[in-house]
């Protein structure tokens, strides 16, 4: 903890050096209030003249730091004396507005161009193990998860373009029937996910109902 | 060892009794083993709050030597695992103690052995009760949310400042830097600690850099006590803020407890308030302040303890 006289105007203020006017006019409205004559936290605290020299210290403070030049002057000097760092000065921080649907667009275009689709087709048909699991008559929620762990794709991956809550995807891969939608739903979720690997989603949905309807008729 | 626990604050009248008595009966509760001892020499009020009219034993048989060890004076209470050792029934001359009665007591407190001892300490800041207060290993300040009881707080905080600058550096240097200071900064008298050590920082950097470090010990927590519905609740957070900004001391807010007049019926019943009104908000506002010192302390190092400083 400094001591008050050691503070710079930062400090003061209990601001952060990047941030904006607007906070920092907040800062100097709240502790205007507190030092204020009515104020009834510092009742006593100081005399007079030591509160008369607070509440300029800190319009001292505001002034230089609500006016843009002053303010560069300012932190420029507080850099040379080592008490400011070059990435947290308020000039390397100016925010500009982002369209939060330009962010939205090229965040689904990154996941999409992380598989390439010809690619992955290409891997999976030269691929044994996926080969001999797509041959089988009845396909298990395991083989499906060797399919994609042989792809190299993560669940999480998949979850957050097909929109399938990663439970659901697990609890197909675990073949965890009691936790089972209605299939109607179920053949939906597994659709989208052999979508996503560039498997044949027919063979897969055929094979993943065998094997279910398998389970439930013994013998 | 016992972690120590001193409730204090400046203004008589503000509860400090009262919480004393009701977070040592919280404590209990949950099963640790608490003592509660009433150093209110003068004033000794504790017992009744509990629910002990007259307790049969107190400090003073100790101090006069009637029994040889302090743990004889103990005595328990119909809650279990909550002790007791009284202040009242004393000779009337018991508050002014003499120094070496003080060290003994302190001496004799360190060597109990519970989980949490609360000290209630008296009004007043003189030397005897801020003494008990600085070697908690945690210091509650009560205060209500009024002009008079906040004064009173900023001069026990500023008393506490001083005696520690006191401690640290040895009478003779005090009283050279003290007076050193005092001619380069007319501010700088004693009336104003935080000068002084910012004056004598410069002086001696040295002996500045021991005495900010000893400050730097010092930790207390802030309780608001009586806030009635009219009053601002963020006040504590304000008187906290300013004690760090200015005194430059780690202070922190616990919470506010409401007013009650349920309070005032308890006491004239002579039964514990929490035990009599466990459904009031001023109840709840106690266990609330209870956990909350509970979890900040466990989370803080105690760099400090009470049998190095003594």
């Amino acid at each position: 903890m400094k001591l008050y006289k050691e503070k710079n105007y930062y400090e003061l203020l209990e601001i952060y050096p990047e941030v904006s006017s607007t906070e920092i006019r907040h800062a100097y409205k709240k502790f205007f209030d507190l030092y204020q004559d009515e104020s009834i936290a510092t009742y006593s605290f100081f005399s007079e003249k030591e509160r008369l020299e607070v509440l300029s210290s800190l319009e001292k403070a505001y002034l230089t730091l609500i006016d843009p030049e002053s303010r560069e002057v300012y932190d420029r000097n507080l850099f040379e004396l080592g008490g400011l760092k070059e990435e947290r000065k308020h000039s390397n921080h100016k925010k500009n507005p982002s369209s939060i649907f330009d962010f939205k667009k090229t965040h689904l275009q990154g996941l999409q161009t992380l598989r390439n689709p010809e690619q992955l087709k290409y891997l999976s048909s030269q691929n044994l193990v996926i080969q001999n699991i797509l041959e089988q008559n009845t396909i298990p929620g395991s083989d499906i998860k060797k399919i994609r762990t042989e792809l190299n794709i993560t669940l999480e991956e998949i979850a957050e373009t097909t929109r399938v809550r990663i439970e659901m995807l697990r609890i197909i891969e675990e073949d965890n029937q009691k936790l089972f939608l209605p299939m109607v739903y179920m053949t939906g979720f597994l659709k989208s996910y052999a979508r996503y690997l560039q498997i044949d989603e027919n063979i897969i949905v055929n094979g993943f109902i065998k094997h279910t309807n398998k389970g439930k008729q013994p013998g | 060892m016992s972690q120590i626990w001193s409730i204090g604050g400046g203004k008589g009248g503000t509860g400090k009794s009262f919480i004393a008595g009701n977070l040592g009966i919280l404590l209990a509760k949950q099963g640790h083993k608490t003592l509660l001892i009433d150093v209110d020499f003068g004033a000794a009020n504790l017992h009744t709050i509990i629910g002990i009219s007259k307790p049969e034993r107190s400090i003073s048989d100790f101090l006069n030597r009637r029994f040889s060890t302090l743990d004889e004076t103990v005595v328990s209470t119909a809650i279990p695992n909550l002790y007791f050792i009284s202040g009242a029934m004393n000779n009337l001359d018991i508050a002014n103690l003499t120094h070496q009665q003080k060290m003994k007591l302190l001496r004799n407190i360190a060597r109990l052995s519970y989980d949490y001892i609360l000290l209630d300490i008296g009004a007043g800041t003189s030397f005897n009760t801020i003494d008990y207060f600085m070697v908690a290993d945690s210091g509650i300040f009560i205060t209500t949310p009024e002009p008079t009881s906040i004064e009173n707080i900023y001069r026990f905080v500023r008393s506490v400042y001083l005696r520690k600058i006191h401690q640290v550096l040895r009478a003779h240097d005090f009283r050279t830097l003290a007076e050193e200071a005092e001619r380069q900064n007319s501010n700088a008298t004693i009336s104003n600690p935080e000068i002084l050590l910012y004056v004598v920082k410069e002086l001696d950097p040295g002996k500045g850099d021991i005495v900010e470090k000893a400050l730097r010990t010092l930790d207390f927590k802030l309780i608001l006590n009586q806030l009635r519905k009219q009053d601002n609740p963020n006040t504590g957070e304000l008187i906290c803020k300013i004690i760090e900004r200015h005194l430059a001391l780690r202070m922190s807010f616990i919470g506010n407890i409401s007013y009650d007049d349920h309070v005032h019926n308890s006491v004239c019943k002579k039964l514990p308030f929490i035990d009599l009104y466990p459904y009031t908000r001023t109840a709840l506002d106690l266990r609330e302040c209870c956990k909350k010192h509970l979890s900040i302390n466990n989370n803080q190092n105690i760099t400090h303890n009470f049998a190095d400083q003594l």
